[in-house]
């Protein structure tokens, strides 16, 4: 017996079961990584006894289980802790980089969604015509490209061929807005790009299939031009299938931002999370990962939800 | 108006499906001709793929893109179709030409309420003078005319929340609303149970009358149309063979063809040969079911109502199939044949007690379309019901072992009545009866002791309905396989199953020799079915 509270508590169970699992997953990495954090701090000349202190002091020599417990309250109350290298707070440093990665993933959705829906409508106008296929073969190559070469690619040719944008330029939003957009635009389409053509197949897909559906046939019969069912009945439809789609690219643009940032040397999330990997800063570095693993289950969760909803018959059963 | 005037007219109509491979291929269509008067009910009958859903499609103006009308001229009221632009062709539809289809459970959008996507009809014909309100009011009259007693809360409530019926009822108030003069019905009631075909019937003849519609009821059973078409057309391969009054055919069918459907639909035992096997009650059953009782999840909003009711929608249901025997089992829809059998089968949690005596038990199921991979040829299908079934061999190497279970599945096939060149055929290169063969094909492999058949020609045509009942009696005479027979069709389980089983609202209510029970009937459930039969059908025999 399922109601709509029972599966929403359900879900949210899930959800803290994930995390759970998550942030063991990411403590035990992180532990079984060789390298002593505080000889790494210390730099070779230290002696065994300052070490030793240093351990002390970062809590290295407790017990495993205590470590996880203090390192899981830390990130449940939003204090993971103070940064090793920068010795500042570790939740401060995210929240400064955040800005750019956030920007990024959602001006990189925002191009997913605005290039590949209307591509994917012209598309399935005439499935297996020159155009559809045009389309289909140029979403291939697209999908087959990583974004850091996506990246390069782009920076060659707007910087190099074109002198359009400069490339490597970062001006904080607070400063000016429109400049932050500006500069985030082509990283962000770097990113967008092999998504884009993943949700145009999809999106084509789905919209072929609901087109041939039989509710189609009825609204034909009842004499409704071409254009309405579409807007009325075939998108519907297809987007109800599409959300969760749209949360795994939305993940996945999370994800890919972080390595282009490396490329656009933006000061985002993924050069935080490089520089903390190199210098074996664990609090900072198992707060992005946790944080980001958060993002992308909650991203799920919310799609899970949206989805349930979107459809009336699992609304009203 | 003179009933005698043609509202539609069909000149020589040839219609085909050329492709860049074959740019002259059959006609779908040869040369079809004739008229619809108006004001009558015409019916249209032909096994599945004669051409008749295309008649009705291009008359409609929704034929598939790629169809190629090559001559002829459809004319309606004086008008010819085919010189219309695809604009005012569309403004056609709906309003002088409403169309229902076969299959109402998903010939409704699901996420948009029934009232809305009536309010579309209005809104695609209408200036925009007509308010909201009037819009309304059109659509719940409408409603209520179609037979709904709640109208307003039929309008709010999406299709998922009606039954078949009401889906249909919801197609026809979409196709009538704008009051058509022709009403083009596709097999409405193919997939409906008896008693809601007899009502859908009874309210398409009252909207008739009403609204002095015309219709053109396309059906492939011919007994279907008894008592309701005043005329009837018969198809094959794209040609009109004969066209009479509805009595005249019925009776003194002239055409041969004609005469063979009649016959398949009457299921006449003589001729078509079904001898099932004699049944010896003293052995143990092969399936011996006890208590049954089973249940869905309980629905959302549901349960404010009726907090005391358990959701269960079997309650304690005992059976028994004995070796040899063709158990029918009849009931209206909704009273519980299909979780029965998914119980018996464990698809469904139960609680209760099956005993089956053999470990084999093969099922096949009402859709053929959609039990079958597209993406395989049906010697994989076959392979995989011959390993599933797991039958050791002893020891012979692979290619010794390769070759043995093709020589099986050749055999098995052939006995199906499908030859060898079916092994590397796809399931979508096959008809529908041909893709019900290679299900009972599955089944048979396996060497089950009881074959458990769900509604196995609910989509079938008459022909193949009769051709895949003799397969069936054939494997139960020679191969002594216990059947399991669900189906609406009282008219089957009268021929070919000794004993039957009457099931309504999730509980046994009438057992017995099918005679017994049939003739005197005791149950009102059992009694209402054979009363839906007897109008719908006629009675044959």
């Amino acid at each position: 017996m399922q109601s709509k509270a029972s599966y929403l508590i359900g879900k949210t169970v899930e959800l803290i079961l994930t995390l759970l699992v998550v942030s063991l997953l990411v403590f035990a990495a992180f532990s079984v990584i060789p390298g002593d954090t505080a000889r790494v701090m210390l730099g070779p000349d230290a002696t065994e006894s300052q070490v030793e202190l240093l351990r002390a002091e970062l809590g290295l020599d407790k017990p495993l289980a205590a470590r996880y417990l203090s390192w899981l309250l830390g990130l449940l109350t939003f204090n993971p802790g103070k940064s090793y290298a920068y010795n500042v707070s570790v939740s401060g440093l995210i929240a400064q980089r955040l800005p750019v990665t956030i920007g990024m993933s959602i001006i990189a959705m925002i191009m997913v969604i605005l290039i590949s829906y209307p591509l994917a409508v012209l598309s399935s106008r005439k499935p297996g015509r020159l155009g559809d296929q045009i389309c289909s073969v140029i979403g291939h190559v697209l999908f087959a490209i990583p974004p850091y070469v996506a990246s390069l690619l782009l920076i060659l040719l707007t910087s190099s061929v074109f002198s359009l944008l400069t490339v490597g330029n970062y001006v904080s939003p607070s400063e000016d807005f429109f400049e932050y957009i500006g500069c985030l635009l082509l990283p962000s389409f770097a990113v967008a790009l092999p998504k884009i053509a993943m949700s145009f197949k999809f999106l084509r897909s789905s919209i072929i299939e609901q087109k041939s559906a039989d509710y189609v046939r009825t609204a034909k019969s009842h004499g409704m031009s071409d254009l309405k069912i579409l807007i009325r009945h075939v998108l519907p439809n297809s987007n109800v299938s599409s959300i969760t789609i749209i949360s795994i690219i939305l993940s996945d643009i999370l994800g890919g931002s972080l390595i282009v940032e490396q490329v656009f040397n933006l000061p985002g999330l993924g050069r935080l999370l490089l520089s903390a990997i190199s210098r074996r800063d664990f609090p900072l570095l198992s707060g992005i990962v946790f944080y980001l693993a958060l993002v992308t289950v909650l991203l799920y969760f919310i799609s899970d939800i949206a989805a349930s909803f979107a459809d009336p018959r699992i609304r009203l059963k | 108006m003179t009933r005698h005037i043609h509202i539609v007219k069909v000149h020589h109509l040839t219609l085909s499906f050329p492709t860049r491979k074959d740019p002259d291929p059959r006609p779908v269509l040869d040369d079809v001709d004739f008229g619809i008067r108006d004001g009558e009910i015409l019916g249209l009958i032909g096994n599945s793929g004669s051409g008749k859903t295309m008649t009705s499609l291009a008359i409609a103006g929704l034929l598939p893109e790629a169809a190629n009308i090559t001559s002829g001229s459809i004319k309606f009221a004086g008008k010819d179709l085919l010189e219309m632009s695809p604009k005012e062709r569309r403004a056609m539809l709906g309003k002088d030409i409403g169309m229902i289809f076969q299959e109402p459970s998903t010939a409704l959008d699901p996420l948009m309420t029934c009232g809305k996507q009536l309010d579309e009809v209005i809104r695609a014909h209408q200036d925009a003078s007509v308010t909201p309100e009037d819009r309304r009011k059109m659509v719940t009259d409408m409603l209520r005319i179609v037979g709904f007693t709640n109208p307003d809360e039929i309008y709010g409530r999406y299709p998922h929340q009606l039954s078949g019926g009401q889906r249909q009822r919801v197609l026809i108030a979409g196709a009538a609303l704008l009051k058509p003069r022709l009403l083009i019905c596709d097999e409405p009631t193919s997939s409906l149970d008896t008693v809601t075909t007899v009502s859908i019937l009874a309210l398409l003849r009252d909207l008739c009358h009403r609204f002095h519609m015309t219709i053109l009821f396309i059906s492939h059973d011919l007994s279907a149309v008894r008592g309701f078409c005043d005329r009837v057309m018969v198809m094959k391969d794209g040609k009109i063979v004969d066209m009479d009054t509805t009595a005249d055919i019925l009776n003194h069918p002239r055409n041969s063809y004609t005469a063979e459907l009649l016959t398949n639909a009457r299921l006449d035992t003589r001729n078509l040969g079904l001898e099932p096997a004699t049944v010896d009650y003293s052995k143990s059953p092969v399936l011996t079911a006890k208590n049954i009782t089973a249940g869905y999840a309980k629905p959302l909003f549901g349960r404010s109502k009726n907090k005391t009711e358990t959701n269960n929608v079997l309650h304690d249901v005992s059976l028994e199939v004995f070796p040899n025997e063709i158990l029918g089992l009849i009931g209206g829809s909704g009273s519980g044949k299909t979780t029965l059998i998914r119980s018996l089968l464990d698809l469904l949690p139960h609680s209760g007690t099956v005993n089956l005596r053999s470990s084999s038990v093969g099922a096949i199921f009402q859709d053929p379309v959609s039990c079958l991979n597209p993406a395989h040829t049906i010697k994989w299908h076959m392979l995989e019901a011959l390993n599933a079934s797991g039958k050791k061999r002893g020891k012979v190497s692979r290619s010794e072992r390769k070759a043995l279970s093709l020589k099986r599945i050749i055999t098995v096939l052939e006995e199906c009545g499908l030859g060898e060149e079916y092994l590397t055929r796809r399931p979508k290169e096959l008809s529908g009866g041909q893709r019900q063969r290679v299900a009972i094909a599955m089944c048979l492999i396996q060497e089950p002791a009881l074959i458990i058949a769900d509604e196995p020609f609910s989509s079938l045509d008459a022909s193949s309905s009769a051709e895949l009942l003799k397969l069936m009696t054939d494997i139960n005479r020679e191969r002594n396989t216990a059947f399991l027979l669900i189906t609406h069709n009282i008219h089957i389980v009268r021929q070919i199953a000794p004993r039957v089983i009457v099931m309504s609202d999730g509980r046994i209510c009438e057992e017995g020799t099918t005679s017994d029970v049939l003739n005197n009937p005791r149950s009102e459930a059992c009694s209402a079915l054979l009363e839906a039969e007897r109008r719908v059908h006629g009675t044959i025999s």
